[in-house]
């Protein structure tokens, strides 16, 4: 919350510049408009959840269903409008709501058993995974062609989803920093006991980060949908983890509490970028798993 | 015994201990003096090894030493108590005190027996009677004390230093403690002794050493010094009353608290109280009389099960503290790292917490009134601290409380609830706290006073209410006011009919 230079914060950025310095080193083509495109495209998924866990865990909990809300939000945006182009809008509208809907039943689960998130969220994310699976085996479904505008057009050469990623950073980060709800956030994620004796509402604010959270799994979700324009049952399955790490490498205390946005974007693209130089360096999926646990 | 020569030792910015001597012998119990920042808690570090030195020696039973590790220190005898005790709730006293160092038996397995019978012995040593079966979770705070100074005892302890015991426990439990130790200081033992409480230091200790600022000050016996020249060199001045002069009192004053009733099950059985605009009134008793509990059911921040409050007139619903301070209640809890202090935010964000509304605009915070009214109060409460910025977690008990009161003075009480204001705060910034006690009092709002400290309710207050297993047992008029009073109504064996307010 205080904007202080530790020598942490320098590590990321750091980093950044490392992965930029190797990639132009490795592949001529990686620091081109192209892949920069490209780069863009895929970190939005990612940012979107990590925004969503980033609420969560700074407010003192964990979101571990962040993968299967956007695994179920992926089929049901592409298969609930049967065809039906006129009734995709309303069903996108349904999904993200539905989204922030099972986030705040996560949230006040966690409230009102005061049952850990972790087994909350864990438990969500079995039954939401179990109800996806039902509905689609495999993937299915379909999206109407001005959608996946959504995943691969652009405006003035920079892509639509990179700036919807952009602007919900800019305006997450002003609500965690400059409302009393994100003031809220802090003070219960730090010592909610304090802050309930201060007078400030800890239940809806634990709630609403978690519903937070759960919109910004079924964004994700639907952003799936728009780049393979189909619903894959699967889609969301390596989100959960993945939200976790630019949070945590982006400076945020697991604890709760302390911690702020800027880190978070540069985590996000600390691991895009990664992901991207693994790809241009030809390494197979698993030595790519094995770079990123280091 | 143990004599430090010359201790220096710096931290980025300050210098923490400058050329400080110290030396105690065996069979005193030696007192360590200064208010908070001067330098004892690292002092006490420097001895037991958990910082080493700039330079200066340490020496031991005439034999010189540098400690390399705590654990060192800890083999020659040395062992401190700190005020969080650091045992293993889901272990017995036993598996406690020799955790580390168990009796084996021949095939190299705990034996129990042996185990069990030895902490008999530690615990007669002392003459406390204790169950070393019994799950230290499950003993009282004091209990607990006793078991750590068991366990330093089978280290076979030559010197023992105990950080504030008494901060944690109350009465009785204080007078074993006290007896406890003079029996261990007989036995040759030489104890240092760390407390804010000057009473204790009269009763208990041999001699004194005062730091300040890092520096020694004055040492000598117990016997060269009395009160006021305690105090003085303490705080470096001579401190003209510790307690504010009481005004004239208008017991006309309409009243501002009516609580009537109040039950809170198992603490809290039928309890009334009133308080006066301008009034300051001490709740005393002994802890565990449901003092603690009342204030959390006047305030909701436990739901009252019977009883009806109201703050001038206007009804105040149980169990919500949000609607408690809408209505102009402040509540300064006991325990200011657990239920007070948001640790993780600076200063100003410390103070608007409960008043956010007051400072949103269109939704969004206004962040430089609230690092100006957050300036304001530290230059008007004299809080050291960087700025309204900077962090509070690191900040010494008295300066935390200060923070604290000026989060709930912001939102204009009408009445506050203040439970052990200055419980852990150096003499300098009591009399400091005390001093903004009776001005807001002054002002017309109602203070409920908690406190364990004697001396502060007869000092502070106006009107003295005693409780005693949740239900009041008297009250007390500021002329009738005495340890002696308090002590007789807070153990007496049933309510003094009549005098209950």
């Amino acid at each position: 919350m205080i904007g202080r230079i530790s020598p942490q914060a320098l590590v990321v950025p750091l980093l950044l510049l490392i992965a930029l310095t190797v990639g132009a080193v490795v592949n001529e083509r990686f620091l081109t408009l192209g892949n920069l495109r490209n780069f863009t495209e895929q970190l939005a998924a990612l940012g979107f959840v990590s925004l969503g866990q980033a609420f969560v865990i700074l407010g003192g909990g964990i979101d571990l269903s962040i993968g299967a809300i956007a695994s179920l939000a992926a089929v049901l945006l592409a298969g609930l409008h049967g065809g039906n182009e006129a009734l995709f809008i309303p069903s996108l509208l349904l999904v993200l709501a539905g989204g922030a809907a099972v986030g705040a039943m996560n949230g006040w689960l966690t409230v009102w058993l005061r049952v850990h998130p972790l087994i909350v969220t864990l438990g969500m994310a079995s039954v939401l995974s179990g109800i996806t699976l039902l509905y689609a085996p495999q993937p299915r479904g379909s999206v109407p062609f001005w959608f996946e505008g959504f995943a691969f057009d652009s405006l003035a050469g920079v892509p639509l989803s990179g700036l919807l990623l952009g602007a919900l950073f800019l305006i997450t980060a002003l609500v965690l920093t400059r409302t009393p709800f994100g003031r809220r956030v802090y003070a219960v994620g730090g010592n909610a006991e304090a802050a309930r004796l201060s007078g400030l509402s800890v239940k809806p604010t634990i709630i609403t980060t978690y519903a937070l959270s759960g919109f910004f799994a079924a964004l994700a979700g639907a952003y799936y949908v728009s780049r393979t324009g189909v619903g894959d049952p699967h889609a969301g399955d390596a989100l959960t983890l993945a939200s976790l790490t630019p949070v945590i490498v982006g400076g945020i205390l697991l604890g709760g509490g302390r911690g702020g946005l800027g880190g978070v974007f540069l985590g996000v693209l600390l691991i895009s970028l990664l992901n991207n130089l693994l790809n241009y360096m030809n390494l197979s999926t698993f030595v790519q798993w094995w770079c990123k646990g280091w | 015994m143990i004599e430090l020569k010359a201790i220096c030792k710096s931290f980025p910015g300050v210098k923490s201990l400058d050329q400080v001597n110290f030396s105690a012998s065996a069979g005193e119990i030696h007192a360590l003096l200064g208010e908070n920042g001067a330098g004892k808690s690292t002092l006490i570090k420097v001895l037991a090894g958990a910082y080493t030195p700039e330079s200066g020696t340490i020496t031991l039973g005439g034999v010189p030493r540098i400690w390399a590790a705590p654990k060192q220190a800890q083999q020659a005898g040395i062992h401190v108590i700190y005020q969080e005790l650091v045992l293993f709730p889901d272990l017995s006293v036993a598996e406690n005190i020799f955790i580390g160092h168990a009796p084996r038996t021949r095939w190299g397995l705990i034996d129990r027996k042996a185990m069990i019978q030895k902490t008999e012995v530690a615990l007669s040593q002392l003459g406390h009677r204790l169950d070393p079966r019994a799950r230290v979770g499950d003993l009282s705070v004091a209990d607990q004390q006793m078991v750590e100074i068991a366990k330093a005892l089978s280290h076979d302890v030559k010197l023992l230093v105990l950080d504030e015991p008494t901060a944690v426990i109350s009465g009785k439990e204080v007078v074993a403690l006290f007896e406890r130790l003079r029996r261990l200081r007989d036995r040759g033992v030489c104890i240092i002794y760390i407390s804010h409480r000057l009473e204790e230091i009269f009763a208990l200790a041999d001699r004194i050493t005062i730091l300040k600022d890092g520096k020694n000050v004055r040492a000598g016996t117990v016997a060269e010094f009395d009160r006021a020249s305690l105090v003085t060199a303490m705080v470096g001045r001579p401190l003209a009353d510790l307690y504010p002069p009481r005004p004239a009192q208008t017991k006309t004053a309409p009243i501002v608290l009516a609580a009537c009733n109040i039950h809170l099950p198992p603490r809290v059985r039928g309890v009334d109280v009133n308080v006066r605009a301008g009034e300051i009134v001490g709740l005393a008793g002994m802890v565990g009389s449901g003092r603690t509990e009342l204030a959390h059911a006047i305030f909701g921040s436990m739901a009252r099960t019977k009883g009806r409050v109201t703050l001038e007139g206007e009804e105040v619903p149980p169990g919500n503290p949000r609607l408690s301070i809408q209505r102009g209640i402040g509540f300064l809890t006991e325990d200011r790292k657990a239920e007070g202090l948001l640790a993780q935010l600076p200063v100003y964000a410390n103070i608007t917490a409960p008043n956010l509304t007051a400072y949103t605009r269109l939704g969004f915070l206004r962040r430089p009134q609230e690092v100006a009214l957050a300036a304001r109060d530290i230059e008007r409460f004299r809080i050291a601290v960087p700025g309204p910025t900077s962090g509070v977690w690191h900040l010494s008990g008295g300066n935390q409380q200060k923070i604290l009161l000026s989060r709930w003075m912001a939102i204009k009480p009408k009445l506050l609830v203040l439970d052990e204001p200055t419980r852990g705060v150096d003499v300098g910034a009591k009399a400091e706290i005390y001093r903004l006690i009776r001005a807001l009092a002054a002002e017309g709002v109602a203070v409920l006073l908690i406190s364990s400290e004697l001396p502060e309710v007869i000092g502070l207050c106006d009107r003295v209410l005693v409780m005693k297993e949740g239900r009041l047992m008297g009250e007390l008029q500021a002329e009738a006011l005495s340890e002696e009073s308090i002590m007789t109504l807070a153990t007496a064996d049933a309510p003094a009919q009549g005098e209950a307010a």
